[in-house]
């Protein structure tokens, strides 16, 4: 049995230079078929096979080695042209089923690699601190200073069904804000791009924030375009801050999100 | 003191000259790279396929003390109403 097992970070159109990211991982080596190189390393079977991934996934350690290890060597591909990232963790048993592989798909990978050619993935993730917007739709809104009022002047029995009324009432409102915030901000970025993608929110379970992620989005972006895309950013939060958004970018990313999916 | 713009190059300079702040926290790229890498990425069957419920245990594993995929599944219903997302 072999024991080890070929291992897929992506494909490209250039020659890739790999001994710049030898550091990362010696077992690198290009698989070429018609001017297409499949990025893929050796990986141990121990650690990789069905059985071992597993329980491998469910350690938080080693899925942060292991994915870690997976963007940096794309990265480093991405620095000479294009590439197509791969799904963590794309696993064949050969090199030659890999191979089998990239002959089956060549001439869609070469489609679309020259489509996004001078392309670059950006991250723009939306949070919302709610205390901070539910004190600036106070702030602008006379239907809730109007409540207050009535709350003051009323006996506590009344006082208390009004502060839920106040309550409910900017909840709604915070509800339509974020919607059109988000919306706002989606379709300037989106101006800005060639692409443009809505993703799941994630949990604070994952982020480990305090505040909810109320957008989480990627675009495609011309290279030359960068500049004004980072500044609409910037503008945006600008725009937001006082609402209690807080923008956050990153990029430049392998075009995780503008990949086809296989049929 | 909130625009959070992770750049590799020469970005992080253009970024500064508007005053910004550049947080390079490991922990934004750890969770960034695996809601791509493990949630994106093309999907080409190899030999392995690992399934969706299995990358879900990676979300699980950020913070142990969720158990199931269903519980997991229950959380991702749960963000903020009115916000846009992707339709699951």
């Amino acid at each position: 049995m072999e024991k080890e097992i070929i291992y897929l970070y992506c494909v490209t159109d250039k020659t890739p230079a790999l001994k710049d990211i030898a550091h990362l991982t010696n077992k690198l080596r290009p698989i070429s078929y018609n001017g297409l190189y499949a990025i893929a390393g050796k990986v141990k079977k121990d650690e990789f096979s069905v059985q071992a991934l597993s329980k491998n996934l469910a350690n938080l350690r080693w899925i942060k080695a292991k994915a870690n290890l997976h963007e940096k060597v794309i990265e480093g591909i991405m620095k000479k042209g294009s590439v197509i990232p791969f799904k963590f963790p794309t696993l064949f048993n050969s090199e030659d089923n890999l191979k089998k592989m990239l002959k089956k798909h060549a001439q869609k990978f070469q489609v679309h690699l020259k489509g996004l050619a001078g392309k670059e993935e950006w991250g723009i993730k939306i949070y919302c601190d709610m205390d901070k917007l539910r004190k600036a739709l106070i702030r602008e809104d006379k239907e809730s200073l109007n409540i207050d009022k009535e709350i003051n002047a009323s006996t506590p029995g009344k006082a208390y069904f009004l502060k839920k009324k106040k309550l409910g009432f900017l909840d709604t409102s915070a509800r339509k804000k974020i919607s059109e915030y988000g919306q706002d901000s989606f379709d300037s970025l989106s101006r800005q791009s060639v692409k443009a993608q809505i993703n799941k929110l994630l949990p604070k379970e994952v982020t480990e924030r305090e505040d909810d992620m109320v957008l989480n989005s990627a675009f495609l972006v011309d290279k030359k375009r960068i500049k004004e895309f980072i500044k609409i950013v910037y503008n945006l939060n600008s725009k937001y801050k006082d609402k209690g958004l807080e923008f956050n970018c990153t990029g430049p990313w392998p075009p995780y999100n503008f990949c086809e999916k296989d049929e | 003191m909130s625009l959070i713009v992770q750049a590799h190059g020469h970005l992080i300079i253009f970024v500064k000259k508007m005053n910004d702040v550049i947080a390079k926290s490991k922990d934004i790229t750890l969770l960034e790279i695996l809601d791509r890498a493990l949630e994106k990425g093309i999907v080409i069957s190899g030999d392995v396929v690992i399934s969706v419920a299995d990358v879900d245990l990676v979300y699980l594993g950020l913070k142990v003390l969720l158990s199931s995929v269903e519980t997991m599944e229950n959380l991702r219903g749960a963000p903020i109403e009115g916000a846009m997302q992707e339709p699951t």
